[in-house]
């Protein structure tokens, strides 16, 4: 086992190089002035300060959070009765709805992508439905799944145990079907929510250049204008919000449970 | 007692599986039936009908004078405790036990009083707080129990409840049943495949088979009149034997007759006689109506099982020639040879293949120095059909030859119009080698005798249980060695407490009341 533990090595160097150090980098970089000389370090708020006090940053930052969740509900709401839907099939139509859900994922979602761009551009939609389609599009599977694994994981005993006290398929449902669902609805979200958040190239193609979100300004910041430090900020910020609302979520779940 | 329950002719089918066959059954209130019986008898089933879990394609349920087949698994006042138990993982055991209670509604403090008095009835008190995936098998159990329980139901159902659990807790469970069943005072309808689990806690006991019910009773009838070899089979260990039932009371068994209590069948009707290991009295001084030998021991705990064998079986003894090592070898190609004498019935000549009298004669060939084998390419032989002694030739392609003798016989065959069985062997010939080499002797002499024993009733086959030689197989030399094949005979289990040595003689006897004598039963 000893020797085993030694093959970790290089993820960890990996890891070190690729990972930890690139964030040291956008924390110091987001604490900084412009004017990068390493010599002249000078901490400061400045960046943040900016990006607080100008209300088109704020509100960029509320419309992702407002995309991110709308585009989570709206998948929950698709993906749960499609995932109820197929842990019903017997085993071997299962497999086959597991196969067409993964079927779209086996092609790069930029290309699809550009593909829903190709459909929707005569469309005259407005570009913030455009991009509510390619995100719901993109990340419905991932819900599906998360959510169609834990109920096929069911004892369906449970269900007969539920009628046989006394309840009728929809208080079931509600008592015992739907509550042990839970742990795959979040993980469903957590794989929505969080690549929702961020999401920059799914905008930037179907909404063309009007509709901005936080994702788009960070790409802005580091390629196109080059200013790493106001750049980074708003990474940083971006993340702390990502955090706060994870640990809600893993609350709501730990609530369920413990009750 | 107020009758509850009522099965009219249920018949279940699953595709084309008839599983249940028109059961007919009455349950009365307050008492602990078991379903008893081996997987796929249909016993489950029946359990998952009355729950309302699965519909029945024929027949009538009746309860408490009312037909309920209509009616849906959550307006029956019936409960079931799953085999797996089913414990929503999600809920700890305070509310798992609640969990019906709070489906209908019951005010908070109702619920609280009732719960904790079923939790403390099972005896988990203390466990309330507990996450239900923490605890044990049996706690588990417990908790299964008493959810179910909880919602005072007429009927308990219990799947198979104790199957998951080890023996000792299986035990205690089984009486915390039996006092939770007396204390709560309602009906259990208990499915098992364990007969002494059956019969250590029912008041009734039905045994089911193949979608059907066998018999109905108390464990004491079941034990002690089971009505056909099953049922008799099924429950308890038993000595189970072919007998004629003479005239009422008088039924001959084993060449003798003996007294008995049962009448009212036909005279010389054939019946099935079942002895209860226990209830057969082995001394070694006394006289008894049956000597035999006692041919094994086993130490059981409380009991000794010992197997006497009154009448040994039909036999057939046969002569093993063995000889010396004959391999022919061709030093220009490298080959060896080998193959033996043998024996051919004459019935056999006709059909005979090249590929049959080599594997008879065991004829090989193999290069002498890397040892692999060669194919025999000629076999050339001359048998007429009548007894003598004719010469066979196996080639090699390289020229390698070897030739033994195979002796046509007549038939020969031992029929014992007592037992109807009937018995063959043939002489044989084996090397020394070949003997040393066998890994299961009594097999292997079985095959090369091509022993093979039958009943003259239906021509069925009948396992050769006795092979009989007095050499030993390591150490053997040439000569001619007798071998004698044996079908089982009449063998007797009993139960005593005493200890008899292996070879000794015994008297048995056995009380005219506990020889069982039942209507053989239809075979399907």
């Amino acid at each position: 086992m000893k020797s085993f533990r030694r093959m970790v090595y290089p993820y960890i160097i990996w890891a070190g190089i690729f990972i930890v150090i690139p964030m040291l980098m956008i924390v110091f970089y987001a604490f900084s002035k412009e004017g990068n000389a390493v010599m002249t370090v000078s901490f400061t708020l400045d960046n943040f300060i900016r990006f607080f006090s100008d209300s088109i940053f704020v509100n960029v930052l509320l419309r992702s959070l407002k995309l991110a969740i709308i585009t989570t509900i709206i998948c929950i709401v698709i993906g749960y009765p499609c995932a109820y839907f197929m842990a019903q099939l017997k085993p071997n139509s299962q497999t086959l709805m597991v196969l067409l859900v993964t079927f779209p994922m086996w092609i790069n979602m930029l290309v699809r992508t550009y593909a829903w761009r190709g459909l929707l551009i005569e469309s005259g939609l407005s570009p913030e439905l455009k991009v509510y389609i390619g995100m719901i599009y993109n990340f419905l599977p991932f819900m599906i799944l998360q959510v169609y694994t834990s109920l096929s994981k069911m004892d369906r005993d449970l269900i007969t145990a539920a009628h046989d006290l006394g309840c009728d398929n929809k208080k079931a449902f509600l008592k015992v079907t739907l509550p042990l669902s839970v742990p795959g609805i979040i993980s469903g979200i957590t794989l929505v929510f969080l690549p929702a958040v961020s999401s920059f190239f799914i905008p930037r193609l179907l909404g063309g250049g009007s509709y901005v979100l936080v994702g788009n300004l960070v790409e802005n910041y580091f390629v196109t204008t080059g200013d790493w430090n106001f750049g980074s900020a708003i990474s940083l910020i971006m993340t702390v919000v990502i955090l706060i609302s994870m640990y809600f979520t893993r609350k709501f779940d730990y609530s369920k449970e413990d009750r | 007692m107020k009758k509850l329950i009522e099965f009219r002719n249920i018949v279940k089918k699953f595709d084309d599986n008839i599983v249940l066959k028109g059961i007919n059954l009455d349950i009365n209130e307050n008492e602990f039936v078991t379903l008893l019986g081996p997987s796929g008898c249909g016993k489950t089933t029946l359990l998952r009908i009355l729950g309302g879990f699965l519909s029945q394609d024929q027949g009538e349920i009746i309860f408490d004078g009312n037909e309920i087949s209509d009616v849906p698994p959550y307006k029956r006042p019936i409960n079931t405790v799953f085999q797996k138990y089913a414990l929503f993982p999600h809920l700890n055991v305070y509310e798992n036990v609640a969990f019906g209670l709070k489906i209908k509604k019951t005010p908070k403090d109702i619920i609280k009083t009732k719960v904790d008095r079923m939790i403390e009835l099972v005896g988990l008190n203390g466990f309330q707080k507990r996450d239900v995936t923490s605890l044990s098998g049996g706690q588990q159990q417990r908790v299964a129990i008493a959810r179910a329980l909880v919602n005072e139901p007429d009927v308990l159902l219990l799947d198979e409840p104790l199957a998951a659990l080890d023996l000792k807790l299986r035990k205690e469970m089984q009486h915390e049943l039996k006092r939770i069943q007396q204390e709560v005072g309602i009906t259990f309808i208990f499915v098992t495949h364990d007969q002494e689990e059956a019969l250590t806690m029912s008041d009734k006991i039905v045994v089911m088979k193949d979608g059907n019910i066998q018999q109905i009773g108390t464990p004491q009838e079941i034990y002690n009149e089971p009505v056909n070899e099953y049922v008799a089979n099924f429950i308890g260990e038993s000595n189970i034997l072919d007998g004629v039932m003479k005239k009422d009371y008088l039924v001959s068994f084993d060449d003798k007759d003996y007294e008995c209590v049962d009448f009212g069948f036909k005279e010389n009707e054939n019946v099935d006689v079942v002895i209860r290991p226990e209830d057969i009295k082995i001394s070694k001084v006394n006289k008894g109506k049956m000597t035999g030998i006692v041919k094994s021991v086993l130490f059981k705990g409380v009991h000794y099982e010992v197997i006497v064998q009154t009448k040994i079986g039909t036999s057939k003894t046969v002569t093993m020639h063995v000889l010396d090592d004959r391999d022919v070898f061709n030093q220009d190609q490298n080959e060896k040879m080998h193959a033996n004498d043998f024996t051919m019935d004459l019935e056999d000549v006709k059909d005979i293949t090249d590929e049959e009298i080599v594997a008879r004669a065991n004829a090989q060939a193999w290069d002498s120095i890397n040892d692999e084998d060669i194919s025999i390419s000629a076999v050339e032989y001359d048998i007429e059909e009548r007894p003598g002694k004719y010469p066979v030739t196996f080639k090699t392609h390289n020229g390698t030859l070897i030739t033994v003798h195979v002796n046509v016989v007549e038939p020969k065959y031992v029929e014992d119009k007592a037992s109807n069985i009937g018995i063959t062997a043939f002489d044989f010939y084996k090397t020394v080698d070949e003997i040393k080499e066998s890994m299961a002797i009594s097999v292997d002499l079985k095959t090369w005798a091509d022993a093979y024993a039958w009943s003259l009733d239906d021509d069925e086959e009948i396992g050769i249980d006795d092979v009989n030689f007095d050499f030993d197989p390591m150490d053997i030399k040439e000569g001619d060695y007798k071998i004698t094949f044996a079908t089982q005979g009449r063998e007797y289990k009993i139960h005593t407490t005493e200890y008899f040595e292996e070879g000794t003689k015994v008297f048995l006897n056995i009380s005219p009341e506990d020889i069982h004598v039942m209507e053989k039963m239809v075979k399907m």
